[in-house]
C-alpha cells in the first residue's frame, strides 16, 4: 500500500490539536500502571469516544493512542506494536472524517547510551517500526512528542523521514530551569530540529502555559518553521496524595491566545487538558489571524546542550584532534587509546576552544569505526560542538548521522563531484559545512577568483535546499615560505567573501608559517590581519598562548568582548613571566607515590630518566611503592581514595616512561594482555575502572571493552587478541546472569583463558557457581591474580 | 540540599584512617559540585490498600505486593505511599566524566551523590510524616525493592504507576537498573498504629556480609 501523502496541510495557518489522552483514559477507568494503549484492543469504543469528544470541541487534528506503543515498553506484555499502532490509527481514521490524524510517537522510555543502554541504532529501529505501521494505516502527520533527549528525537526524525513521506512535528519537554531533563535549551532544539527538516517544532508537557512563555518566545525568535505549543493544564499539584492540574479552560485559552499573538500557529493541550480546554482555545482564536514573525537567521552549530553562534565574538575551532604531524596522537589512534583523545579534547576546551575538529584519518586504521567510536566518546565527555573532518564521504555520513546535535562538516569545495557527494549529507542531517575555495584547477591566486568559487559553492548548496547561513567559507591560507605574495590575497578574499556573500568564514591559520622559524610570530600576526578582515572562526591550536591572546585582544579592540569582561577575567590575575617548577632534588619518587602527590610525578620521573633506564624506574620505584600502598590498603591503614591517589600518581609516571620507551627503543611495555569488561546490561563501571588503573600501574596491557558489553564482543576480543586472562564485573544480581553467559560463551568457543570476576553481589561460592576461575574481592586482589597468572615477581 | 561528609566517608569505606587536608578539600569540593549540578526531583502518590490471600493490592493501580518482607513492613498500615526520587542525569554524566579523567574524584563524587539521594529521601520522608500527622496518620520507614526479599522486578511497574519517566525522567533497564543511577523508589505505610523503627531496613536485610552493617550502619 502507498503511503498517504498529505502535502496540503498548511502549518502557517492555525491548526488546533486535541488535548490529553491519558487524562481522559483515567476518567474512563484506566488504572495507574495499566498500559494505556491496551485500550485500543480491549475498549476501542472508549478511544473512539475520546476522539469524538475532542472532535466535538472543534479540533482539527486528533492524536492516536500510541504514545508508548513501542517494542521496549511492550516487551513484557502480550501485545505487539503492529496490533496496538495498527488498531489505534484505524480507530482514529474511522472517526476523523475530514480532520487529520496524527500518529503519536512518545519517547522509548530508556536512557540513551552512553549513560543508558539504548543505542542510537536501536532507537531508530524502534521508531521505524511504529512509523511504518502508522503510515501504512493512513496517519496524516507524525507527531514526535515529549522528547527530553535530542539524540532520541534525532533518531525518531530520521526514522520518520526514511520510512514515510508524512510531515513531521517534533516537540520537546522542558523543566522550569529552561532545559530538558538531559540538558537541551530552546535555541539548541531549534537549531538541531529545523536543520533535520521537521515541518513543525515546539514544546509540550511538563510545564503549564505560563511557565512556557519565555521558552516559546525564545523558540519563535529562531525557528524558521511553524511552532506548536501543547502545555499541561498548569503545574502538577499533589492534593490528597493525588496529582492534579488545575488551570481552568478559560485561563488556558487566554494563554493560547497570547501565544498565537506571539506567532505560534499550532495549539493543543497535554496532561490535564480536556475537550473543554480545546473548545475554549477554539473560541479564543477564531477571530485571530496568524502573525508573521521576524526570524533571526544565525550560523550556529550545536552539541546536545550548547549552541555556538558564529559572527558574535570570534569562535575558536580547536585543531589538535588530527593525526597529521602528531606522533602521539597517531600512536593513540592505532592503539585505540581513547583516553589520550579525550584528554586532547578536554585540554582544548579548558584553553578556550568553542568547537573541536575531529579527524582520525590514518591509512592503517579502520577510519569509519574509529570515527564513530571517537564521536560517541567525545560527545559524552565534552559538550562542545564537533567538526567532522574527513576526506571520506562514508566516514562523514556515519559520523554526522550518529552525532548528538548539529555538527560542522569539514569540508566541501568547488569541485562538482565533491559537492554532489557532500551536499546531500549536509541537507539530510542538517549540518553546517565548510566550503574551501578551490576547484579542479587548484587554489586560485587572486582573491576575486576565490570569491567566484565561494559563490559557486553557495549557489549549489542553495540548489540542494541548504540555507546560506549553514555555509562557512574557508578562503585557504597559503604558506609565506612558498607563496609569499599570495598570503595577502587570502586576507582580501575573506573580506570579499564576507561583503559579497554575507556568509561566515574560517581559516586554518597556522599553515601560513610552514617552513619558517619561530612560526608563532607569523601565525599570530597573520591571525590578527585575518580577524580584521572579518574572519569569524579561526581553526588553530588553542593551547598556543600567542594565538589565544591575539583572539582575546581582538575581541576587546573590536568591541566584541563587552566591557572587556572576558579579557579581564583571563588576564587580571596573570603574573607575566612564569618560571618552570624546579624539581627539588631530595624528593623521593617512592614517597610521592605513597603520598599520592600526582602533580609531582611527571617532572620527577623525567628527572630520573636522565640517570636511570625506564625499567629501573619501574622496578626500583613504581612497583615497590605500589606494593607498599597495596599492603597498607589491605591492612586498613589507608582507604580506597588514598589507594587511588597513589595509583593515579603512578599512572602519571607511567605516561612519561612509556613515551620515553617508544622514543628510545620503539617498544611498548607489556607484562601481559588482559581484557576487562562490565558485562551486558550493567552500566556500573567505576569498580572496573579502578581495577584497570591498578593493573596498568603494574605494567599490564589492559584492553578495556567498557560497560554493557555484549557477550560476543568479549569472545571476539579474546579470540582476536589471543588473550589469556579476562576480568569481568557486574554489580547487580540481574547482571551476574550475563556474566555467567559470557563465561559460558568463552568456554563454548574453546577459548583457552582464565576468567576472574568481581562486583558487589559476588562472593567466592557465587563466582565458582557461574564458572569463574577466580573471585577478586577488590582491585588489589585483581592485581594479585594477574601477577600470579603472568608469573611476575 | 546538604551532604553530610561523615556519610560520604562511610560510603568510601573510611575507618578512621589518617587523612591529609588535600583529601578533605577534595571531598568538600566534590560535595559542592554535586549540590551544584543535582536536580532533585520526586513524585509520590498515596493508595488505599486491600489485603487478599497474603497479597496487598494498591487500589486504582496495577501494583500487587507479594513478597513477605514488604507485606510485613506494611502489616499495620491502612494506606501505602509509593515514591520515586532522583538527582537527575547530570550527576551521572559528571561521575562518568571524572571516572575517565580523575578516578579518585569520580569515586568521591559517586559517594557524595549516594549521600545526596539518601538525604533527599530523608527530607521527603520527613515532609510526608508531617503531612500525614495533619490527618492523624503515622508513617513507617521507607522500604525499597531490593531490601529483604522484596524483588527489584517490581521496579518497572512502580515507575509506570507513578508515571516517573514522564514526570522526573526516571527509567529502568531490563536488568532493573534505574537510570539516572542516583535514584530511589520506596514504599511508606500510613496508619494510626505504625511507627518508624530506626534502622529496620538494615536488620531485616539478608545480606549479612554487608560491610556497612558490620559497623551498625545501614546500606542503601
Amino acid at each position: 500500500m502507498e503511503d498517504i501523502v498529505c502535502n496540503n496541510i498548511d502549518f502557517n495557518n492555525f491548526l488546533l490539536f486535541d488535548g490529553a489522552m491519558g487524562t481522559m483514559l483515567e476518567k474512563y477507568g484506566l488504572k495507574r500502571g495499566e498500559l494505556p494503549e491496551s485500550y485500543n484492543i480491549l475498549h476501542p469504543e472508549i478511544i473512539e469516544k475520546i476522539h469524538m469528544e475532542y472532535l466535538g470541541s472543534g479540533c482539527d487534528v486528533i492524536t492516536t493512542n500510541t504514545f508508548g506503543a513501542n517494542s521496549y515498553k511492550l516487551n513484557n506484555t502480550h501485545y505487539t506494536v503492529e496490533e496496538l499502532v495498527g488498531s489505534a490509527v484505524r480507530i482514529a481514521r474511522k472517526v476523523a472524517g475530514d480532520n487529520l490524524v496524527a500518529l503519536d510517537i512518545g519517547p522509548i522510555g530508556q536512557l540513551m547510551a552512553p549513560l543508558g543502554i539504548l543505542s542510537f541504532d536501536n532507537a531508530y529501529e524502534t521508531f521505524a517500526e511504529q512509523i511504518k505501521i502508522g503510515a501504512r494505516e493512513g496517519a496524516d502527520i507524525i507527531l514526535i512528542e515529549t522528547m527530553t533527549d535530542i539524540h532520541e528525537a534525532k533518531a525518531a526524525i530520521l526514522a520518520a523521514k526514511e520510512n514515510s513521506k508524512l510531515p513531521i512535528i517534533c516537540t520537546m519537554s522542558y523543566q522550569s530551569d529552561g532545559r530538558t531533563l538531559t540538558g537541551t535549551d530552546p535555541i539548541t532544539m531549534v537549531n538541531v530540529l529545523q536543520s533535520l527538516g521537521v515541518d513543525v517544532l515546539g514544546v509540550n508537557c511538563s510545564l503549564g502555559p505560563n511557565e512556557m512563555l519565555p521558552l516559546v518566545s525564545e523558540i519563535l525568535k529562531y525557528s524558521r518553521v511553524p511552532v506548536i505549543v501543547q502545555p499541561n493544564a498548569g503545574l502538577p499539584k499533589i492534593i490528597n496524595g493525588e496529582t492534579v492540574f488545575d488551570i481552568t479552560p478559560h485561563t488556558f485559552a487566554e494563554y493560547a491566545k497570547l501565544m498565537a499573538e506571539m506567532g505560534v500557529t499550532i495549539l493543543g493541550g497535554c496532561c490535564g487538558t480536556t475537550c473543554h480546554h480545546i473548545k475554549a482555545i477554539k473560541n479564543e482564536i477564531k477571530n485571530l489571524n496568524p502573525v508573521k514573525r521576524d526570524v533571526q537567521r544565525i550560523t550556529a552549530v550545536s552539541s546536545s546542550s550548547l549552541t555556538v553562534i558564529l559572527g558574535e565574538e570570534i569562535k575558536i575551532i580547536g585543531e589538535r584532534i588530527n593525526p597529521t604531524g602528531k606522533k602521539k596522537l597517531k600512536e593513540a589512534l592505532k592503539n585505540n587509546n581513547m583516553d589520550y583523545i579525550l584528554e586532547e579534547a578536554i585540554n582544548q576546551r579548558d584553553a578556550g576552544a568553542d568547537i573541536l575538529d575531529v579527524n582520525v584519518g590514518l591509512p592503517e586504521i579502520d577510519e569509519l569505526e574509529v570515527m564513530k567510536n571517537t564521536i560517541r566518546e567525545l560527545q559524552s565527555v565534552v559538550n562542545l560542538p564537533l567538526q567532522i573532518d574527513s576526506v571520506r564521504c562514508d566516514v562523514i555520513e556515519a559520523a554526522v548521522r550518529m552525532y548528538n546535535g548539529k555538527p560542522l562538516i569539514n569540508s566541501v569545495n568547488g569541485k562538482e563531484d565533491v559537492m554532489e557527494a557532500i551536499f546531500p549529507i549536509v541537507k539530510k542531517y542538517g549540518a553546517c559545512v565548510i566550503g574551501l575555495t578551490l576547484d579542479d584547477s587548484g587554489i586560485p591566486s587572486k582573491a576575486e577568483d576565490r570569491l567566484k568559487i565561494a559563490e559557486k559553492i553557495v549557489r549549489r548548496a542553495e540548489e540542494y535546499g541548504i540555507d546560506r547561513s549553514d555555509i562557512i567559507i574557508d578562503c585557504l591560507v597559503l604558506t609565506a615560505s612558498a607563496q609569499q605574495k599570495e598570503v595577502k590575497e587570502t586576507v582580501r578574499a575573506v573580506e570579499l567573501v564576507k561583503s559579497t556573500l554575507g556568509v561566515k568564514t574560517t581559516l586554518g591559520v597556522s599553515n601560513v608559517s610552514f617552513g619558517l622559524p619561530q612560526r608563532e610570530i607569523l601565525n599570530r600576526t597573520f591571525l590578527a590581519a585575518a580577524l580584521t578582515a572579518g574572519l569569524d572562526a579561526p581553526i588553530l591550536n588553542p593551547l598556543s598562548k600567542d594565538m589565544m591572546s591575539t583572539v582575546n585582544a581582538f575581541n576587546v579592540l573590536w568591541n566584541k568582548d563587552k566591557n572587556s569582561k572576558k579579557y579581564i577575567n583571563i588576564y587580571s590575575t596573570f603574573e607575566g613571566k612564569t618560571i618552570p617548577k624546579e624539581v627539588s632534588k631530595n624528593k623521593d619518587l617512592n614517597k610521592i607515590i605513597i603520598d599520592g602527590l600526582k602533580e609531582e610525578a611527571s617532572a620527577l620521573t623525567l628527572e630520573l630518566l636522565k640517570t636511570m633506564s625506564e625499567m629501573d624506574i619501574i622496578n626500583k620505584y613504581l612497583i615497590p611503592s605500589l606494593d607498599i600502598v597495596g599492603k597498607k590498603y589491605e591492612s586498613g591503614e589507608i582507604f580506597l581514595p588514598q589507594l587511588l591517589q597513589s595509583a593515579e600518581t603512578v599512572k602519571k609516571a607511567f605516561v612519561v616512561i612509556k613515551e620515553s620507551l617508544i622514543l628510545s627503543t620503539g617498544t611498548k611495555l607489556s607484562k601481559g594482555k588482559i581484557v576487562l569488561a562490565t558485562v551486558r546490561g550493567d552500566i556500573h563501571d567505576i569498580g572496573k575502572n579502578i581495577v584497570k588503573i591498578l593493573l596498568e600501574n603494574y605494567g599490564f596491557e589492559v584492553i578495556d571493552l567498557g560497560k554493557d558489553v555484549p557477550t560476543d564482543d568479549v569472545v571476539n576480543a579474546v579470540r582476536e587478541g589471543n588473550i589469556k586472562l579476562v576480568g569481568l564485573s557486574a554489580l547487580m544480581t540481574t547482571t551476574v546472569r550475563s556474566m555467567e553467559e559470557t563465561i559460558k560463551a568463552l568456554r563454548e568457543n574453546n577459548l583457552d583463558c582464565i576468567v576472574f570476576v568481581g562486583g558487589a553481589v559476588l562472593n567466592e561460592e557465587y563466582a565458582e557457581m557461574i564458572g569463574a576461575d577466580y573471585y577478586a574481592k577488590d582491585a588489589t586482589q585483581s592485581v594479585k591474580i594477574a601477577r600470579e597468572f603472568f608469573k611476575c615477581v | 540540599m546538604k551532604i553530610d561528609k561523615k556519610e560520604v566517608l562511610r560510603y568510601l569505606g573510611y575507618k578512621n584512617q589518617e587523612i591529609d587536608n588535600s583529601l578533605i578539600d577534595l571531598i568538600e569540593e566534590c560535595c559542592k559540585e554535586v549540590i551544584n549540578i543535582c536536580k532533585e526531583s520526586f513524585v509520590y502518590e498515596i493508595f488505599d490498600i486491600e489485603r487478599k490471600d497474603n497479597e496487598i493490592f494498591l487500589l486504582g493501580s496495577t501494583l500487587i505486593l507479594k513478597d513477605n518482607d514488604i507485606i510485613n513492613h506494611l502489616a499495620s498500615s491502612k494506606k501505602c505511599l509509593v515514591m520515586a526520587a532522583t538527582l537527575g542525569v547530570e550527576v551521572d554524566r559528571r561521575i562518568a566524566y571524572y571516572s575517565r579523567i580523575d578516578i579518585t574524584k569520580g569515586l568521591i563524587m559517586d559517594a557524595c551523590a549516594t549521600t545526596a539521594i539518601e538525604n533527599l529521601c530523608d527530607e521527603l520522608q520527613t515532609h510526608i510524616m508531617e503531612k500525614s500527622l495533619e490527618d492523624n496518620l503515622h508513617i513507617t520507614n521507607r522500604y525499597s525493592p531490593g531490601y529483604g526479599n522484596f524483588s527489584i522486578d517490581n521496579q518497572s511497574n512502580i515507575l509506570n504507576v507513578l508515571g516517573a519517566y514522564k514526570k522526573i525522567g526516571l527509567s529502568v533497564t531490563e536488568s532493573n537498573i534505574m537510570l539516572p543511577r542516583k535514584s530511589v523508589t520506596a514504599f511508606i505505610g500510613l496508619g494510626e498504629n505504625v511507627n518508624v523503627k530506626p534502622n529496620d531496613k538494615c536488620m531485616n536485610c539478608k545480606n549479612t556480609d554487608c560491610a556497612f552493617r558490620k559497623d551498625g550502619g545501614y546500606c542503601v
